[in-house]
Formats: structure tokens, sequence, C-alpha cells
């Protein structure tokens, strides 16, 4: 299994040297090796005694990070579909894609996305499953920006990007709760604790996350509005990603995890209220496209909400009938993108308004086509596997599970009618574009190239696909008890026993269903433009890409708008918010820690001597002065004059290396002053308003203030003798010296004059190269 | 004799720094020795890291005073692994340097100021003293400033001014916090403040100057609402220098808040750790917003420091094992990946010849592998899985969410997404879209540029793939933290 | 006197700050020469200002009662040095910026987002 995760990856970083013969052989022939391999390899495991396996290989044990692979009937489902449509879109793409792209480019990304996938749905550990999950997140953006010379590509991708990613980081969130709640990391291991996980207080947030998570990846409504954006990737990626296997990344998580939460009652209502809502909009927004892809993206936004709302319904019937219908969707889907890529390869055109009457020209297209979408649209015919799996849809909206909850009773009444109406417009939609493009009028004119049938090798894969719609509803049990079964029991968290599927049951309500559906359906195609004017209603010109486009560019105006409001540049500023969150949470600290304290014993304290109190007196108005004073000369000299009181300070209070150091320096940095700003303008008198004074001033005396008070407190908190105290003791015996200071200074603490010497050596020769190298005028 | 191990990451560069000092002409001889000896530097730390990793910390009393007296150097697990950190930072720095900056520059002490920069860094990794603590903060100050403004024109030293006047005001500060302390406990060495303040009953004041020191080194770890000088001023220098300062700099200032929040300050938690969350919560929220505000590329690297040190905080506010070692793990992360990323915007520049992102077209068609490390870049900096900065990122999440702090958790993932929308946007911009032929492509300048980076973001993915070979350690990190005791006693031989 | 000495310190703060919050260089850097001798004056007060011998060991006597704290004064001494270097590198930054932006007016020295 580990082999099948990383084939393709090892065979994703052979690819820059394969694709230098692209001209001889064409890349694609060696990527095929990797899904066919590995899907031939996983078919062997279908049969009625399949067991799950699980095979787990260490990677970051100390954080309870393993790479546990759990192969079960879920995980075969998704691992076959991955390799098996891979394997026919690789095969494709060998056509679709000429030789002159960059295809070892287009490869690796396509292999990236391959083994992240089967990363995805084998994992059992959460962490490796999120790794894995962001990892398609970003092979899925690589793929859809890979004509990124197109704006349109662009968007597209930024967008698939952000929404999916938001999803995952969301979905981390959720993984994270449950690894703390469970103290496990492995999926199967929750399970077993489901009762913990649902009386956890953080079970709303958790579910809240995995949905977010859920319906980004698998473009629920709203967030479903990267997937049509999303259609700018060559069309065997919409084929492979975006319809057959990413986004059912979402639905295969929402399974995994059902067994957990599908007992709790807003489970329902969440995932059933989407999905059947995602159902109704995608359809009727179907109907609304131009683009061939698009209607594909809206369908299947519709599909993957069908699907949603089953695994919601969480009744066996639902159950089954969602692992039928990610099959049966995966085959038409798939097959219908690939002949989109055809009449979009062959005419030059995917706007089905140009399009029409190509069925005599492309007739083999044609009818891949017909099917596809008479099974998309559920069309009672018994060759069509889609009418089995809407059949069970309609019958599972019928028999929801009781509910308590009032709210979760209106919804139960409202499901098969919103149900009903969603497969209406599915059905409209699938024959607009089947007949819109190979029915009706011929424009060959307004077409960019001259339409034939395609080649024969570009066929092969949406025939193979076809002929899955056909021998499935031909013989809709085949892979029933042996495969589905297996996957359905996996969801259920309990055996599930398989109901024979039939064409015919009787007139019962699921085929009256079905029929109002074809009736009313073949109505409203036929009279379409006489109703479309309702699209100007709703969504008029409501749109989720609005609300999208708007956020993103609002983070950029917005951001910008409150970071241009304070970071001007001005360093008077920016000085003046840090003083003032300085003054405002230390003061506050104080006051609430009652860290204020005051002593004011005279024993403790020095005498106050009227010499000191005239230093001091004279260096405090000094220190004012500088404010005042308009002469840059006078203000350097205070300065000055602040500087010499200090040293007479120290002389005072018995400090006289610090006075005589205290006295050289300031000497010298007066002088330095005094250089350096001879040449400078003048002092200006201070014009600013009293607004501006008054705020300096206010901080200037708080945080004088502040430092005021602290000291107090901290010379008034004197609890312990100070280690000085040992330097006194040992500085004659072990320091050799009877200065005490000159003993720490070069002895106990000598480490800091060794720095000190380097600071002021640095600072020399960064001096030496102000003056020294100037930038040439003009140089920046 | 092994005790002496502590202090050689600190000598050698100063050595080597004052060394280079006398050659600073010969160039060529300046860049060959300036890269052996950076090498090797980070070859003896290496072995230090090893020796203390089976060991235990390597504990160094200066000029044979005793403990608590004397300055004490501990080269404990979690120093000695930033200093290695700090070390590969160099290393890069060191190749990359020739490439991006003129013979001028070099000629004038380059070098010289580049060593003592990780001399100053190191030492204030390594003391277990307050004062000298200070002491390496101005060693490193210095270097920066040296190096900020050397070969400016206007608009660097216009910035270089802001950078020095609010580091020249901070550092001012914590001076008078560490006499502060001083009075209230009678002593300088980490260990034995911690022991004495562990004894104290009245502690408000305590709190206070813990508050204060926290001011300090958030203005140089710029957390909010301290951040403001950070940005711009980062942007002016060389993007050697600018690498070497979103990578270290501001990492000394977490560190010192980290050590000084888990070994002193921890005898009011309620309050302070608390105090810490909503800084974090704040310092994530604006630093993404400034991020995201503007379309010069440096400036946009240079806000995306401000959350990562954010996240950082997190773990120190939430104060348990799981979360510091997420703060650990995502420092280490965020000082290679902050220089890989000054790196390789400086490259962009240089060959584009402009900073606005808007002027920028098809990047990828000329320089492929450049575009596609800053691609990786992106991720690894949004904390994406498999690399680096997720484990950091998981880390701290989840000890964030065992104390039941769901705001932060949020917080924390929408700022991750924020992160990488900023940087995706550069990649869109930049490097996608059609190939502009008018352009002069340089691919050798090209080459250049492009090795050191690669060097640094093998690391990037090995500490995230690799997890494995580097995460006990960084737990054994977590747990020394949170028992303070051994520190105390390490030190203290009691 | 200690409570004196620390609102003194405190007046050299509050002055140092007003002058940091001007506009003009000159007033800036003057309030960092204040702040730093506030800075070391708070440093002094912390040790013990009472009375004392200035820490020289007279006749071997080592009682620490009679003399003053000498840690804070070689804190002190250690600080004094490394101001005076900062110091003087920002002044000449200050002259050589003022000169190339031709203005010592930090208001006009804001720059913008692209350069």
């Amino acid at each position: 299994m580990l082999f099948a995760v990383f084939f393709p990856l090892l065979l994703a970083c052979l690819i820059p040297f394969l694709s230098r013969y692209k001209h001889k052989v064409h890349t694609g022939f060696f990527v095929l090796l990797a899904p066919l391999s590995i899907f031939l390899y996983f078919v062997s495991f279908i049969g009625h005694d399949f067991e799950p396996v699980m095979k787990s290989y260490p990677w970051i044990p100390s954080l309870d990070i393993t790479l546990n692979f759990h192969l079960d009937g879920l995980s075969l489902l998704f691992v076959l579909l991955i390799s098996g449509i891979g394997a026919l879109v690789t095969f494709y793409s060998i056509y679709y894609l000429h030789k002159s792209e960059r295809l070892g480019h287009f490869y690796v990304y396509l292999l990236l996305f391959m083994a992240a996938m089967f990363g995805v749905v084998l994992s059992d550990n959460v962490f490796v499953l999120y790794t894995f999950w962001e990892l398609t997140s970003i092979s899925s953006f690589l793929l859809i920006g890979y004509w990124n010379h197109r704006e349109r590509s662009r968007y597209g991708a930024l967008k698939s990007m952000l929404i999916t990613v938001f999803g995952g980081l969301s979905l981390l969130g959720a993984f994270l709760l449950l690894t703390v709640i469970t103290k496990t990391t492995s999926i199967h291991e929750m399970i077993q604790q489901a009762d913990l996980i649902l009386s956890s207080d953080y079970l709303p947030l958790i579910m809240t996350f995995i949905f977010l998570g859920a319906f980004t990846k698998s473009a629920q409504f709203p967030f479903h509005i990267w997937l049509p954006d999303a259609m700018e990737a060559p069309t065997p990626v919409s084929a492979y990603l975006h319809s057959a296997t990413m986004v059912k990344a979402g639905i295969f998580l929402i399974a995994r995890f059902s067994p957990i939460f599908s007992t709790n009652e807003w489970f329902f209502i969440i995932v059933s209220g989407i999905g059947i809502i995602t159902l109704c909009w995608g359809s009727y927004m179907a109907v609304r496209q131009t683009d061939l892809k698009g209607i594909l993206a809206f369908s299947t936004i519709s599909q993957l909400g069908m699907i949603m709302a089953m695994l919601g319904f969480g009744t066996e019937a639902a159950i089954f009938g969602a692992v039928f219908h990610i099959l049966n969707h995966a085959t038409f889907k798939g097959s219908l993108f690939m002949i989109a890529g055809i009449v979009d390869h062959e005419t030059g055109t995917r706007d089905i308004r140009k399009l029409g009457g190509l069925m005599t020209l492309m007739p083999i297209s044609a009818t891949l086509a017909f099917f596809g979408t008479f099974s998309m649209a559920g069309v009672p015919l018994p060759f069509l596997n889609g009418f089995y799996s809407k059949e069970v849809f309609f019958e599972s909206t019928l028999e929801l599970n009781n509910t308590s909850l009032a709210f979760a009773e209106i919804l139960r009444t409202a499901i098969p009618y919103l149900a009903v109406f969603g497969s209406i417009f599915t059905f409209v939609y699938s024959m607009y574009l089947v007949f819109g493009t190979f029915r009706g009028e011929k424009h060959l004119d307004q077409l960019p190239k001259k339409p034939h049938e395609a080649p024969i090798g570009m066929l092969i894969a949406p025939s193979i696909l076809i002929l899955g719609v056909i021998i499935i509803g031909l013989f809709p049990n085949l892979v029933n008890e042996s495969f589905l079964a297996h996957t359905a029991s996996a969801i259920l968290g309990e055996a599930y026993h398989p109901h024979e599927i039939k064409f015919w049951h009787g007139f019962i309500t699921p085929l009256k269903m079905s029929l109002v559906v074809v009736g009313v359906g073949t109505v409203l195609f036929i009279f379409r433009k006489k109703w479309s004017g309702v699209y100007q209603a709703i969504p008029g010109r409501l749109s989720m890409n609005k609300v999208y486009d708007t956020i993103v560019n609002g983070t950029k105006t917005v951001s910008a708008r409150i970071t241009n409001s304070y970071m001007n540049g001005s360093l008077r500023r920016y000085m003046a918010l840090i003083l003032a969150a300085i003054i405002v949470v230390s003061l506050g600290t104080m006051y609430l820690t009652d860290g204020f304290t005051i002593e004011l014993h005279p024993d403790t304290l020095a005498d106050i001597k009227l010499p000191e109190i005239l230093v001091a007196a004279t260096m405090a108005i000094a220190a004012i002065t500088t404010i005042f004073t308009r002469n840059r000369i006078a203000a350097i000299l205070i300065l000055g004059v602040v500087g010499y009181g200090l040293s007479i300070l120290f002389v005072i209070y018995r400090a006289p290396d610090l006075a005589l150091t205290q006295l050289v320096v300031e000497t010298i940095t007066v002088g330095l002053f005094l250089l350096c700003f001879y040449h400078l303008p003048n002092l200006r008198p201070r014009t600013e308003s009293i607004g501006f004074k008054s705020v300096n001033l206010i901080i200037s005396i708080g945080f004088g203030l502040l430092m005021t008070l602290i000291a107090i407190s901290a010379h008034s908190s004197k609890w312990y003798s100070t280690i000085a105290d040992y330097f006194i003791h040992t500085s004659h015996d072990l320091g050799g010296g009877d200065n005490v200071v000159n003993v720490i200074l070069v002895d106990m603490r000598g480490l800091d004059t060794l720095f000190e010497i380097t600071v002021l050596g640095i600072a020399a020769l960064g001096i030496y190269g102000l003056i020294k190298l100037r930038a040439k005028k003009g140089a920046e | 004799m092994i005790s002496n191990l502590a202090v050689l990451p600190i000598v050698i560069p100063m050595i080597a720094g004052i060394l280079l000092a006398f050659f600073h002409k010969k160039i060529p001889l300046v860049r060959s020795l300036a890269k052996i000896l950076t090498t090797t530097n980070t070859l003896v730390v290496l072995f230090i890291w090893l020796y203390v990793k089976e060991n235990g910390a390597v504990i160094l009393e200066t000029g044979g005073w005793e403990a608590p007296y004397g300055i004490i150097l501990v080269a404990d697990l979690l120093s000695i692994t930033l200093v290695l950190t700090t070390n590969i930072i160099g290393i890069a720095a060191v190749f990359y340097a020739p490439a991006s900056l003129s013979k001028k520059q070099e000629e004038f002490y380059f070098y010289t100021f580049f060593f003592l920069l990780i001399t100053g860094v190191s030492g204030a990794f390594i003391t277990g003293d307050l004062f000298n603590l200070f002491v390496f903060f101005e060693v490193l100050l210095m270097a920066s400033y040296a190096l900020i403004v050397l070969g400016g024109g206007k608009v660097q030293l216009r910035e270089s001014i802001k950078y020095v006047l609010i580091n020249l005001f901070s550092s001012m500060l914590f001076v008078t916090a560490v006499a502060f302390l001083y009075s209230v406990v009678g002593t300088v060495n980490m260990a034995h403040i911690a022991e004495r303040v562990q004894g104290v009953e009245q502690k408000g004041i305590l709190t206070t100057i813990g508050i204060l020191l926290f001011f300090v080194f958030g203005t140089k770890a710029a957390l909010f609402p301290l951040y403001y000088w950070l940005p711009k001023p980062y942007t002016v220098p060389n993007p050697v220098v600018s690498a070497l300062f979103g990578a270290l700099l501001t990492k000394v200032g977490i560190y010192s808040i980290l050590r000084v929040f888990t070994l002193i300050f921890i005898h009011d938690t309620d309050f302070t750790h608390t105090f810490f969350l909503w800084i974090a919560g704040l310092t994530l929220i604006f630093g993404v917003i400034g991020a995201l505000s503007t379309n010069n590329i440096k400036l946009i690297v240079a806000y995306n420091i401000i959350p990562a040190v954010g996240f950082m905080l997190i773990g120190i506010a939430i104060f348990n094992e799981t979360s510091l070692s997420g703060t650990v793990y995502y420092l280490i992360h965020d000082m290679i990946i902050k220089a890989a990323l000054f790196l390789l915007v400086g490259a962009v520049v240089y060959l584009t010849g402009t900073t606005d992102l808007r002027k920028m077209k098809g990047l990828i068609h000329h320089y492929p592998l450049l575009g596609w490390l800053f691609f990786l870049s992106s991720f690894v900096l949004a904390g994406i899985p498999p690399f680096s900065g997720f484990i950091g990122k998981l880390q701290l999440l989840k000890g964030a969410f065992e104390e039941g702090e769901i705001l932060i958790v949020i917080v924390g993932l929408l700022a991750s997404l924020l992160i990488l929308l900023s940087m995706i946007r550069i990649f869109i911009q930049a490097f996608w879209g059609e190939k502009d032929e008018t352009v002069t492509v340089n691919k050798a300048a090209a080459r250049r540029f492009t090795l050191p980076v690669v060097f640094l973001l093998f690391f990037s993915v090995f500490l995230g793939v690799g997890a494995e070979l580097i995460f006990p350690s960084v737990e054994q990190i977590a747990d020394y933290l949170m028992n303070p005791e051994i520190y105390i006693q390490s030190v203290l031989k009691e | 006197m200690e409570i004196i000495m620390s609102i003194l310190a405190g007046i050299l703060f509050t002055t140092g700050i007003y002058n940091l919050l001007q506009k003009q260089l000159l007033r800036i850097i003057i309030g960092t020469g204040l702040i730093s001798h506030g800075a070391h004056l708070f440093i002094l007060t912390m040790g013990k200002l009472k009375t004392g011998l200035p820490p020289i060991l007279e006749h071997g006597d080592t009682n620490p009662d009679h003399y003053t704290d000498p840690l804070p004064q070689a804190l002190i001494l250690t600080s004094i040095v490394i101001s005076f270097g900062v110091t003087s590198l920002l002044l000449v930054l200050a002259y050589r910026a003022s000169k190339e932006n031709e203005t010592d007016n930090m208001d006009l020295l804001r720059g913008n987002e692209n350069d």
C-alpha cells in the first residue's frame, strides 16, 4: 500500500527526465504505468470475503504521526476510482495534450495529485490524511493554473486554493480537537471512542470544522463557487480532479467520520440540508450556463450535493445509494467531461450557443454523449446506471429516520420535494447539454475549426466509461455484494446486507417521482427560452462569487487602509504608540497586582542633604530647559550640564571610577555633538499644535512617573542581601585587587567588559564606514 | 575542561570577526576565510550540540568565579540548538553575500560585522546572566546598526535612524529593568534570580518588572503593539542583511521572553501568561493584515515576521509542555524560512530591479528554479505539511486546545490561510503569467542566489519530513523548560 | 534621598521622552542622552545610596556594610561605555542621514511604500 502512495511520487520525480523524450514517446505513456498497475493490484481485493487490511510504517512516532494505511471497503472504492479513472484520463490526455505543451509539468502535477489522493483515502492517521489533503489542494492549484498565462486560470487557481485550503485548515482544527479528546491520532481508534467524542463539550465545534473541510472540498453550497472557475484547467484534469476524485474527497471525509457523528441529529440536519440545497442550486444554475464545462461543473456540484444528502440521511438504503452513486457518477460524468473535451478539441469552442448539429459530424461522440446524459438525467431505461441510483435516492428520501427536533422534522418533509425539484433541473440541463451540442442547427461559420470526429485514441477512454454505464445498468447487482456492500458497511460502521436492485419494483412512489421528473423536465426543456427570465430574479445580481471577490479584494484594500492608518513612517507616531502601551499596561499591572510599595524608614534611606538637592535641582532644571531652548549649541551644552551633574552625584555617592568615566565620556560626547550638528540647521521654534504638545506631555510624564514608581517600589522591596557582598569579601583574596569595582570589571564580570570593548570597536568601524563609504547620489 | 565548550560559539566568531577586519581590502581572501570560518564554527557547534544532547547542559563559570557571582554561560539544549540554527543561517548568508553585496560593502567590514552579529546572537542565547544578556544584546545591536547603514544612501539612512533610535530606547529600558530587578532580589544571575523570586511573598512589584522586561524583549521580538519599527527598516539594507535580521534579531527577543517567562517570572502565570495570549492573538492579526496590505514584496516578507512571532508567543502563553515544544520547533523553523525568504525575495528584486509586485510577471519562465523555491517556501511559511512549519504549529495549537483556548486556535488557523494568501499572491503575480520577452535575463546571477536558498530550504523540508530526528530533542527542551528547577540546580550546583 | 533620586531620574526620563517625541533630529538625540543619564541614575539608586566608603578596600576590611554597593557601579560603567558607542554612531548616522535627505525633520523622513 505504501507502494500505491509512493509509486506515483517516485514516478513524478522521474518525469522531468522522461519528458525530454516527449517527441519520441508521449510522456503520458510512462505515467499510465502508475494508475494501471495500482488499479490491477487493488482490483484483486474485490470479493465476498474482503477483509479490511491495515499496514503501518513509522514516520514521526514521537508525534504519533504514523503512516497507517487502512484499506477497508470505503477506501477500496475510492482507490479503484482514483486509479481506474486515473488510467483512463491519462490515456485520454495522451491524445488531448499536444507534444508541444509542457508535458513534464502536467504529468508531475497529475502524479502528485494521484499520490495525494491515494494518501487521503488510505490514511488512518488524521495528520497524515491532512497532509495529503493539502497536497491535493496544492496539486489542483497547479493543474488549474497550468495555462497560467491566462488571467482566468490564475483567478481560478487562487480561488480553488483559498477555499480548499481554508477547508483544510478547518479540518486540521477538527483533527487537533479530536486528537486532544481521544488521545489518539488514528481514525479507527477514534471511531471506537465515538461516545467520548459525542459527549464532549467541543462536539459542535468539531462537527463545524469537519463540515467546513468536507463542504469546501466537495464544492457544497455556498463554497461551490471555486469549481466552475476550476474548469480553466485542461479537460482531462476537470474530468479527473474536478468531477471524479478530488471533489469526492469531502464526501469521503463525511463517510469516513459518519460512524462517529451519524447518530447526532445535527449531522442529519446539516449534511442533508446542505446536500439537498446544493443539489437544487447546482442543477438550477447548470441550465443557465453557456460553457459546456460550466454546465458539467454545476452538474457535478449538484450530483455531489445529492451524494452528500444521502450520507446525511444515514439510513442503510441511503448509504448504499450514496456509494452506488459515487461509482455511477464517476462513470457518466467522467465520460461527459471527456466528450466535452473532444468537442472543444475538434471545434475550438465550448460555447454551447455556437455549437449544434454535431451529431452527423461526430457520430460516435454524440452516441456516447447520449448514453452519458441520459444516465445522468436518470431516464428510466434498464441499461443506464444513473437511473438505478436515482431510484435509490428517491426511495431513501421517503424513508428518513425519525427525528425529535422540530426543525429537522420540517427538513424531513421537505426533502422528497426538493429532491424532485433538483432532479427536474438535472433532467433539463442534461437534455440541454446533449441536444444543444449535437442536435439542432449547425453554426459551422461560428466555429474556429472545422469539426470532425475525434481520433480513435481519444474516444477509447470515454467509450470504456460508457460501457461501464451500460454494464452496471444491465447488471446492477454485479458489484453489489462483492464490492459496494463492503463500502456501505465501512460507512455504516456495521455489516450491510445488500438488497437486490431491480429495474421494476412495481408502480411505487420512487418511480412516480422519476416520471414526474421526466415529464416536467421535458416540458421545461422545450420551453426553456420562455422561462429563462427567472434567472434575472434568482440569483439575479446576487452571487457567492461576488462575496468571494469582495472578501479577497477586501483583504487587500481593508488591510491596506488599516495598516496605512498607523504605519505612516513617522518615528514619533511609533514611539508614542509603544510608550503609551508600556505605560498603560505596566501601570495597570502595578495597580492590579498591588505592586506599589514605599518604605520611608530613615534607617534604610540615605539622608537628604543640601549639596545633593542642589545638584539634583540643577540637573532637573537643565533637563527641562532642553525642551525650551532654541539654540542648538545651548541645547547641547545643557545636556552636558546634566551629564556633569550626574558625575557629581557619582562623586557624592562614592563612585569615583564612575565619576571619572562619566566626566570623560560626557566631554567627548558634547564635542561630538558639536562637531556633527555644527553644520546642520538651527533648532526651529516649536510650532506644534496644542494637541501635539499635550499628547507628548502626557506620554512623557506618564512614562517618567511609571519609572519613578517602579524604582521606589523596587527600592522598598529589598528582600535579599546582594551578591555584591561576596565581591567585597573576595576581591582582595581571590581577585587580587582592592578596588572592588575594577576587580568586578576585569575579573568577575570580565566577559561584560570584553564585549563592551567589542561594542566600541564595532561602533568605530561602523562610523568609519558611514563616513568613508557613500552611495552614489541617486543610486537608489 | 569540557565546560569551556560553552564559550567557543561566542569566541570563535568574535576572533573571526577581528581577524577579517585586518584583511578587509583583500576581498577574495576574506570571502574564502569567511566561508571556512563559519563552516568550522558550525561544525564545532554541531559537536557541542551532540555533546549536550547526550550529557546535558554545559555550564561554564567564566573567570572561575562560582555561580551566582561570576558570569555563567549555560549551553543547554535550547541555547545550543538555537546557536546551531543561527550558524546554519550564517553559512547561507556568507555564501550568498558575494553575489549580493557590492565590492565596497564587502571591503567596509561586512564580514567583520557579520561575525560579530553571530557573536552577539550566540552570546545572547548562551549567557545565564541577565546583565550579560544586555551586553550581548548591545553587541548584536551594534553589529546590526553597522550592517543596516552599510553603504547606504538616502532611504537606507533614513530608515536606519528609526531602527537605531527605537532599539536604543529599548536598550535603556532594559538596563533600567535589570537594575530594578537587582534591587529586589540582589542578583543578576538568572538561575539565582529565579530561585529567589520563588521565595518572595509579595510579588506585585516583580510582576510589574516582569511586564517591563516583557516590553523590552517584545520590542525586539516585534510583538503587538511594539512592532511598528520593524517592517520598513528591514527592507532597506542588502538582502543578506535583511535575511540575517529577519532570521535572528526578532528571534533573540522571543527567545529571551521564552527563557525569562519559563524560568523567572512564573509566579503569576494567570495574569502574565493570559496577557501574553491576547498579545499573541493581536500580533497574529495585525501581522497578517500588514502582510496583505502592500505590493512591495520585501515588505510583505518583512511583515510576515510578525505573525510568526505571534505563533511562538502562543506557546509561551499557553505554557504547557506541548505548546512549548511547539514554540521551540516553530522558532527553529522560522529562523530558517525567514532567512530563505529574504534571500529569495532579494534575488527577485535584484533580477527584476523593482520591489513592486505590480511590475512583475512571468518570472517562472525565465527562472524556473527560483519560482519553485518560492512556491515551496510559501507553503513552508504557511505551515502546510509535511514541512517544518507544520510540526511547530501542530504542537502550538494542540497545546492551546489542551487548555481549552479555542479562540486563539481559530485565529491561528485563519492567520495561516492569510499568510499563504500573501505569499501565493506574489507567486501568482510575479512568477505566473505571460513570459515577458522584453526583460534581460541574468541566469548566472540567479544561479548564484539559488544555492544558499536551496541549502536553507533543505533544512525546512528536513525539519518536516525528518521531524522524528529532531522533535524528540525539542520535546526534551520543552520538558526542561517546564521544570525550571533543573536549570537552577545545574547552575547553582545545589 | 533615594526617593528624590528616583524622582530626578523620572524627570530625566520625562524630559528625555518629551524630546524624543519631537520632530527635529537633534532634539531626539538629546532626548536619548537624557534617557541614558536617567537610566544610569536609576541603577545607582538601586544600589545602596546610604553612606559607606567607596568600594575600595582599606586595611583588609571586608565588611560589606562599610562600603557602597560595587556591583551597580560596575554595571553603570559598562553601560556608560556602551551608550557612548551607540551615541557616537547615532550622531554620525544622524549627520549623514540629514545630509543625504537634506532635512533633519523626522516628519519629512517618513518615506513611502515602494522605496
